[in-house]
């Protein structure tokens, strides 16, 4: 090879070793309000599949604006922010999801997600949680179990 | 083998962390599953309890291990030939890959793998089983064997002969044929203890209520445990959909009548564990323009004082969480009939009066008169509205073979409601037929004033809602709705329905109603 090319391509090295060095390194990691703001458009099975993928993840993850989010995705006039200091008094959205949402969803996929079920599924929250406080008192160790039937063996089809 | 790819890559990535994090889960769980499955997984599909994430986290380290380990070529027929039947199961499938890939160190290509089926909680097959027993024609899973369906048509004939001992010894009592109905109370226990599902049971309990009847054994209500009785309601209310369809409808109802006003008192004729009231302080507290302030008077026994405020210090509790000015009182009676409008205190000038009844209204029907005293106290308080839900059914006939009938078909379509909906823990549902029991044992073995079961149709209490001076509400499509919801969420395959019926709405099984819910104001006139 000729001494010309030679040199020209140790140029060429050289700026590419030169532009990597320029360019500032980027961790996610290290933004956690730009990574709440991308898991908050997740949809659930890929929230949850986030939520898995380190203890950083999983702590921000426990966000409860990003499942707040998640519960009003297509609900489509988005409720009132009353709704908010409520369902945080009563648990969080997190709590509402794993408990009511997901196993409504689950159990009747073909559902048009709207108010309607929402409302039916704050109810169901609600009671819930009347029965932590009510029945814990008196029956002691027994979980609340007002929500029964909608806990089911997930099965991969 | 996708699935394989993607597990060792997460491994790969995040092999220590994915140990420690299944440490630190193992505990805190969302929510609190009862089985602990951790939930994040779940939603992904894998079925992996919390106590267990450190182990499958090893066992996918060390799989991870062995399949780089391993040259490829060698393990390739393992890793597509074998068949995993449950996926879901993370721990079982991680097991049976370790126990495969070493039992074949160097594999044969040719060698294809028999891996014995997962076999693990199927619910879907015991529900099957389940309804083989079903006494009646209903439609057969296709995955049932031609045995079993020659030992399903026995168990049919058996179940035709149980219903035919039975309402020959509920003749036999009608008669007064007291030796007679002693041998076929007999035969009916025995046949009985051979059959099996929802008729069987069904049967045992009428088969006793005839025996303490014949023998004249009356269950004397006093004796029985207040916080027994409290703990087969919760257990009811838990498993089944109706009290929740009661619950539910009647609060549609009443938001629907105060959605204008700033005061609202409620009067619960039967507070018992107040499991109606969190739903309707919630959907108060989320009204469009803000709550009202929600005032409850609930009555119950004069024995359970002390339980009843602690209910009221419960729902307050709930209240301020919500964010809803809440107020409660405590009434006591024996009997309800004994109340009068003065006691509930109310003020018309500020509040909205609403008079709730779930079930409580036909124990009132045991003793002549008391039930136009009680809907004249409550005429008499002026309630915007009255929500009234009862079971549909005449158990209250005076002929003692009709109401036996009556009652032989309402228990067994609501016991056959109980073994198909949802997989609900055995101990559950021996609860809520227990509870379900006693009431059979009432209307079977019970008369006088001891007979509190007296259940009657949606028709016969219109006509005496009329009579008191009620007219009737109609329910509305959002209650009707709402209910459809909820009970598509309790499954059963479809079998409860809801039905409307001239602006009532009743829940019916396979077509059955057992539970009818109504809504009564103020005749025109009598209104201010």
């Amino acid at each position: 090879m000729s001494e010309k090319r030679i040199g020209m391509i140790e140029k060429s090295n050289n700026k590419r070793q030169r532009v990597t060095q320029d360019r500032p390194e980027f961790s996610i990691n290290d933004h956690h309000d730009v990574l709440v703001e991308i898991l908050r458009r997740l949809d659930g099975p890929s929230l949850c599949s986030a939520a898995c993928v380190c203890r950083l993840w999983s702590a921000v993850a426990r966000n409860d604006s990003i499942w707040e989010e998640l519960c009003f995705q297509q609900v489509s006039p988005r409720p009132s922010l009353s709704l908010r200091s409520v369902v945080s008094a009563l648990g969080g959205y997190r709590c509402l999801y794993f408990l009511c949402i997901r196993p409504v969803l689950a159990r009747l996929p073909k559902l048009l997600w709207t108010r309607d079920q929402l409302q039916l599924s704050l109810s169901l929250y609600c009671v819930h949680y009347y029965e932590r406080l009510y029945v814990g008192a008196w029956i002691g160790d027994a979980p609340p179990s007002s929500l029964m039937f909608l806990r089911k063996p997930v099965n991969v089809v | 083998m996708k699935r394989s790819h993607q597990e060792t890559y997460l491994e790969q990535q995040e092999a220590p962390s994915v140990a420690e994090y299944g440490k630190k889960l193992e505990g805190s769980s969302v929510g609190g599953g009862d089985d602990n499955i951790d939930e994040l997984l779940a939603a992904l599909g894998y079925k992996v309890r919390s106590s267990d994430m450190a182990d499958v986290a090893n066992k996918l380290e060390q799989l991870e291990m062995v399949l780089s380990n391993d040259v490829v070529g060698s393990s390739n027929s393992f890793l597509n030939d074998t068949v995993h039947y449950n996926p879901s199961d993370l721990s079982g499938w991680a097991q049976t890959m370790l126990s495969g890939l070493s039992y074949y160190p160097d594999l044969d290509p040719t060698r294809v793998c028999d891996l014995r089926p997962i076999t693990n909680d199927d619910e879907s097959c015991c529900s099957s089983n389940s309804s083989n027993k079903r006494i009646r024609l209903g439609p057969w899973c296709d995955s049932v064997s031609s045995e079993s369906t020659r030992s399903v048509v026995l168990i049919e004939e058996t179940g035709i002969r149980l219903v035919q001992a039975l309402v020959a010894c509920a003749e036999a009592v009608q008669q007064e044929n007291l030796s007679l109905a002693d041998a076929l109370v007999k035969r009916v226990g025995s046949l009985a203890a051979s059959q099996a599902g929802a008729m069987g049971k069904v049967a045992t309990y009428f088969a006793e209520a005839l025996a303490r009847r014949i023998y004249r054994i009356h269950p004397s209500s006093a004796a029985v445990d207040p916080s027994f009785e409290e703990l087969l309601q919760m257990n009811f209310y838990d498993s089944s959909p109706y009290l929740k369809f009661a619950h539910f409808t009647a609060n549609q109802a009443i938001l629907e009548a105060v959605t204008m006003a700033r005061g609202v008192h409620v009067i619960d004729l039967g507070l018992n564990q107040g499991m109606q009231w969190p739903a309707l302080m919630q959907a108060l507290a989320l009204r469009p323009g803000g709550p009202p302030s929600f005032r409850l008077t609930g009555v119950g026994a004069p024995s359970n004082r002390e339980g009843i405020q602690e209910l009221g210090w419960k729902l307050a509790q709930l209240a301020q969480a919500v964010g809803v000015e809440f107020e409660f009182n405590a009434l006591t009676t024996e009997r309800l009939p004994d109340l009068e409008p003065d006691m509930f205190e109310t003020r018309p000038e500020s509040e909205t009066l609403v008079v709730n009844s779930v079930f409580e209204l036909h124990p009132v029907l045991a003793q002549p008169g008391s039930i136009e005293k009680l809907l004249a106290t409550v005429k008499a308080v002026k309630p915007s509205i009255v929500t009234v839900v009862e079971q549909e059914a005449n158990h209250n006939g005076v002929v003692f073979l009709d109401r036996f009938n009556e009652a032989l078909h309402y228990y067994s379509s609501l016991f056959d409601s109980l073994e198909d909906s949802v997989v609900i823990p055995g101990q559950d549902r021996v609860m809520s037929e227990v509870y379900l029991g006693r009431q059979i044992l009432n209307v079977v073995a019970a008369e006088g004033i001891d007979r509190v079961e007296r259940h009657e149709t949606l028709d016969q209490w219109r006509r005496r809602m009329g009579t008191a001076g009620f007219d009737p509400v109609n329910l509305g499509y959002d209650a009707f709705k709402q209910a459809s919801l909820l009970l598509a969420l309790f499954g059963g395959g479809d079998g409860y329905r809801v039905e409307e019926n001239d602006g009532s709405l009743m829940l019916a099984w396979q077509t059955k109603p057992l539970v009818a819910a109504s809504a009564w104001k103020l005749a025109a006139e009598l209104r201010r």
